[in-house]
């Protein structure tokens, strides 16, 4: 409970000589981006339970379960998923690079891990145009709505990520010293990412009976 | 850190880069509360027109059912979301956390300049919704489906769109600045500032940002869905409905799923709005009742355990909504827990006033005012937490008195209160007391002279949310007289605030010099070189913070307080 610990303190009793207690720059951003992470994960959590709650109508149909559901084929999906682990895996590469002070790996695997997230957000644009030619529109039914819209909010985030990445290639280019730290905050982004899509990948495609289970132990029945 | 932050600080340049697209909290706060205040005018001058139905019925053509309900809920949304909250995060929480922690600014200043611009854009699209087909959203603050987005419903076309939108917008814009808030807190702190030594304000603001960036999310869930549902035809939140004689294409949806995700974010917000105010107030009534604030630590807890406490009594709103009744016991129990800490803070307020050396300026005067309306409000929270209470008084105008009285007068007390004090750091000057003075009496008498008969109304079982009341046999002819003279208080406390408004800027020419500590207070952000500080907020080195900020009247001591960066050379030998 050392967390607590703060709010014990005697605030009335004056000191002399108080501690630095500041962090550096380079720690605040991570603080902030950190906190910026507990803010996206209460939104996809909110989202997850409103499925949740909504599967538990009478109307709602499966996505996977058998060969007319829209995701029954998941190629596209798999392949999707392996372009943003590749993401994650030069990051988590230049990552390693940038603090061995191996630059070229570094940028490198920065500028990899863009593109392969490009790729990503591409594929996903094409696995929902491959979805509405086969007739699944966003209205179809209610799992299909969550579909587009989990995996649309994903792909926004991924979107404001390559952004990011845009503007740390660019200062990475100019100055190298801040390489390491660019590229850390990346990587901490695109775990986050990767995490996440695991998540709504294996929520999508699950059986009814995972996610009841998950609903009656959670009491969410309405 | 203090030459990495002095490496970022560009100093602004250009009146645009000062003034417009400006990096710094100060402005940034200023500029906030501009917007807040000129939008929330525009929600006072829409519950005028309400209260003018009320009073009067039929006596204005110009207000039928459709405007009526376009009024209730763009006063609703306006001043929970856009004044209270906008004001006191993005105004109070910009201007008071760099200055009350001992930092230069905000950690990430361009987020926080994107902030309130995105703030604008949220404010400048709900605006627009006066002006499309159909009008803005007569849907109730609420915006309950399946009304909200069905025909028949004032604004349906593009009113609701719109504030769904706006909302969106303006979610984005509080993420960002609550990311600043709560990082700076947590990592720009001055040397000596521990957590325990921050102000109540800050604490306050604090702990208010981590609810919204909490709960806000839940809003934006349930506005996103609800815009699906109106544009593309989904269902999320729409069941299997007939409209106009017709079957819609929805089908199976959840109404109940919105209220849940709805309250999830509507309950702490009351908290976004109550916690910065409870943070202020401490402040103001120790400062000017000139005695260190009674039970710190307890002050801090209760409002770390209210902000816990919050995101678990969502439910007591939805008490008649028809979700499992077996709720409604868990919901009402911690409901009546979260009275425990709020307890604790008014009764640590009156302590301190307790023997205190009373200034009745006007910052106190507000102060004293929140805790009278707060504690009347609150009281009557306690009947309205109770389940088989609340069911007969749910939809009467008890719970229009309830919910005014507690988050509505007190807070906006508060940020009256807040000005008062802090006016003369922004501008240099003070406002006007005689005028302050008038602006209180008129404001507190005034609206207790508004909601104090509603309770009355409420217990007559007056129905809220209705248009007009004739023709009902249970509501006597003098509850219609009651309705007139609240109409008439309603009028008088919007006029008065007129006076307010004229003292803002007349003070800023014609106020008294104010000097950098007028009110000889404690905190940071009154020892700083300059009044208005100026960029970057310090000369050339941080203040350290010794002691807490509430060493007021400290026996041995010529002068009745010790601002928190003042160093005692006996103070070796005393601790």
């Amino acid at each position: 409970m050392s967390f607590l610990t703060p709010l014990m303190e005697k605030s009335w009793e004056p000191v002399q000589n108080p501690q630095i207690q500041t962090s550096g720059r380079e720690h605040t951003r991570r603080a902030g981006l950190r906190l910026l992470l507990t803010v996206v994960s209460v939104l996809f959590f909110l989202f997850i339970v409103a499925f949740l709650m909504r599967s538990q109508y009478p109307d709602w149909q499966p996505l996977a379960e058998q060969s007319s559901h829209p995701l029954f084929n998941k190629t596209l999906l798999w392949l999707n998923t392996t372009y943003l682990i590749f993401a994650s895996v030069c990051l988590q590469i230049a990552r390693v690079s940038g603090h061995k002070n191996r630059l070229i790996i570094a940028k490198g695997g920065l500028v990899l891990a863009g593109l392969f997230s490009c790729a990503f957000v591409t594929g996903q644009w094409m696995l929902w145009q491959h979805l509405y030619q086969q007739g699944f529109v966003v209205n179809s039914h209610p799992a299909l709505s969550f579909f587009y819209i989990l995996t649309g909010l994903h792909a926004i985030h991924v979107a404001i990520g390559i952004l990011a990445w845009i503007v740390a290639v660019i200062v990475v280019m100019r100055d190298s010293p801040k390489l390491a730290q660019y590229i850390e905050l990346c990587a901490i982004y695109w775990h986050f990412l990767l995490g996440l899509w695991a998540i709504l990948f294996i929520l999508l495609v699950s059986k009814p009976e995972t996610y009841n289970a998950i609903v009656e132990f959670c009491g969410l029945g309405i | 850190m203090e030459n990495e932050l002095d490496h970022d600080m560009h100093e602004p340049s250009s009146f645009f880069t000062k003034y417009v697209w400006s990096q710094d909290h100060k402005v940034i706060a200023i500029q906030y509360s501009v917007i807040a205040i000129l939008v929330g005018i525009v929600a006072l001058v829409l519950s005028g027109l309400m209260r003018l139905q009320l009073g009067f019925p039929g006596s204005f053509d110009f207000i039928d059912p459709s405007s009526y309900y376009q009024f209730v809920t763009m006063h609703g949304m306006i001043m929970v979301i856009y004044l209270l909250t906008a004001i006191f995060l993005g105004g109070f929480g910009n201007y008071l956390i760099p200055l009350m922690v001992g930092a230069r600014d905000m950690v990430f200043p361009f987020v926080n300049m994107l902030s309130v611009w995105f703030y604008l854009l949220a404010v400048i699209v709900l605006m627009a919704s006066f002006f499309v087909p159909g009008g803005p959203t007569g849907a109730g603050w609420t915006l309950y489906p399946p009304q909200a987005i069905l025909p028949g419903t004032p604004g349906s076309d593009w009113g609701i769109i719109l504030m769904l939108v706006s909302l969106a917008i303006f979610i984005v814009a509080a993420t960002m600045g609550g990311l600043n808030y709560v990082t700076t807190v947590l990592q720009a702190r001055t040397r000596g500032m521990t957590l325990m030594r921050m102000p109540l304000t800050v604490w306050g603001i604090f702990m208010a940002t981590v609810l919204a960036l909490l709960a806000f999310p839940a809003l934006f869930v349930s506005a996103v869905m609800m815009l699906f549902d109106k544009t593309l035809g989904t269902s999320f939140f729409m069941p299997a409905i007939l409209s106009m004689g017709q079957q819609l294409d929805h089908e199976g949806g959840s109404p109940i799923l919105f209220q849940h995700l709805f309250w999830f974010f509507g309950h702490p917000e009351v908290y976004i709005v109550a916690l910065p105010a409870f943070g202020i107030v401490s402040d103001l009534i120790s400062t000017h009742a000139r005695k260190n604030i009674f039970g710190y630590r307890m002050m801090v807890w209760a409002i770390v355990g209210i902000g816990v406490l919050s995101f678990v009594v969502w439910a007591h709103h939805m008490y008649i909504s028809g979700m499992n009744p077996m709720f409604g016991y868990f919901f009402a129990t911690t409901t009546l827990i979260i009275a425990v800490p709020t307890a604790i803070k008014v009764y640590n307020w009156v302590l301190t006033i307790w023997h205190g050396n009373i200034r009745l300026n006007v910052p106190m005067l507000f102060a004293l005012g929140f805790v009278s309306t707060f504690t009347i409000g609150g009281l009557t929270g306690l009947f309205l937490g109770n389940v088989v209470v609340d069911l007969p008084l749910s939809d009467t105008y008890f719970v229009v008195a309830h919910f005014h009285m507690v988050m509505g007068v007190s807070p906006i007390l508060v940020v009256f209160g807040g000005i008062y004090h802090w006016y003369p750091k922004m501008s240099g000057r003070m406002l006007d007391p005689t005028l302050g003075k008038l602006h209180f009496w008129g404001t507190f008498l005034g609206t207790y002279a508004i909601y104090f008969p509603m309770h009355y109304l409420g217990i007559l079982g007056v129905p809220r949310r209705y248009f007009a009341y004739e023709n009902y046999d249970f509501i006597p002819d003098s509850a219609k007289d009651l309705n007139a003279m609240i109409s008439v208080m309603a009028i008088f406390v919007a006029l008065v605030q007129l006076i307010f408004l004229f003292n803002l800027v007349w003070s800023l020419f014609k106020g008294e010099k104010s000097g950098d500590n007028p009110w000889e207070a404690t905190t940071l952000e009154w020892q700083t070189e300059t009044t208005p500080p100026g960029h970057g907020n310090w000369g050339k080195e941080l203040p350290v913070c010794h002691r807490w900020a509430y060493d007021y009247s400290v026996p041995g001591y010529q002068q009745d307080f010790l601002p928190q960066n003042f160093i005692d050379e006996k103070l070796g030998a005393k601790v």
